[in-house]
């Protein structure tokens, strides 16, 4: 689907991966304030339910905005809606890809599925997006 | 004076918090996440996430989150494209908080603005160990 293009029910959005990296994480630290040791801190995150750091779920749920960007430009950005739970970490390498799909178009408003998940096939993110489109 | 997360109630009000979107904190942000995308929006434009981070980050800086913490869930909407340099202004409030098992799970409703007009608005569902207090 191109961007700005009207949305019809089964598309697919544009598909968005990206890798983990903890280098990555100490920037998103620095952009974002969050400071977590858990996300920034090897010997903190090693005592935690997760055995290591995790990435900022801000940090993963930004790839799901890039996909929306991607699929409906402008429109996303002046009427965007997202709802998601976070259900797993997202960890220093991996590759975490964001997918989506439009599930219906009601008049302008077009309703998306989203998720974003990790190499390993566990789901990181779920939820869906609602867009006014053309 | 900052207070932890923590150690605030259900219905707490945050003090407004003022900030701008500052060209180069964009540019920041914009690298950090690798955004391919928003470039092709238009000259200047901010990805919608980033007014949530930089919200956040408002936020965090008058009541630290205590170590730990998960992100249990997101909601957000957009009322408007944002352009780099607009100076924004955050209210939030714990709209719930509750404790179970051993954990915290909190609620917090933010609503940006510029000049007077909503931006955007959300929901951040936290949770953290009791002990975090």
């Amino acid at each position: 689907m191109a961007q700005g293009l009207a949305a019809v029910a089964g598309d697919a959005l544009p598909v968005v991966r990206k890798q983990i990296t903890q280098e990555q994480l100490g920037r998103y630290a620095n952009a974002s304030g969050d400071h977590n040791p858990l996300h920034l801190d090897p010997q903190f995150a090693a005592k935690t339910q997760f055995g290591g750091t995790i990435a900022h779920g801000m940090l993963v749920l930004a790839f799901v905005s890039e996909m929306l960007t991607a699929a409906f430009g402008r429109a996303w950005l002046d009427s965007g809606r997202l709802k998601v739970r976070f259900r797993g970490p997202a960890r220093p390498g991996d590759t975490v890809q964001a997918t989506g799909r439009v599930k219906s178009v009601d008049g302008q408003l077009a309703k998306c599925e989203v998720e974003c998940r990790a190499s390993s096939g566990e789901v990181l993110v779920s939820g869906e997006a609602e867009v006014r489109v053309a | 004076m900052t207070t932890s997360l923590a150690a605030i109630p259900k219905g707490h009000e945050f003090p407004p918090a003022t900030f701008t979107l500052t060209p180069e904190w964009v540019r920041d942000y914009v690298a950090a996440v690798g955004d391919d995308a928003i470039a092709g929006v238009g000259d200047s434009f901010v990805p919608p996430m980033a007014i949530a981070a930089l919200s956040i980050r408002a936020l965090i800086e008058a009541s630290p989150l205590p170590a730990g913490t998960l992100h249990a869930g997101q909601e957000l909407a957009f009322q408007r494209a944002v352009r780099a340099g607009e100076s924004l202004t955050a209210n939030a409030r714990v709209a719930s908080r509750g404790e179970r098992a051993g954990w915290v799970l909190m609620s917090v409703d933010v609503d940006v603005s510029a000049g007077g007009e909503t931006v955007m608005t959300g929901r951040a569902t936290v949770t953290f160990p009791v002990e975090g207090r």
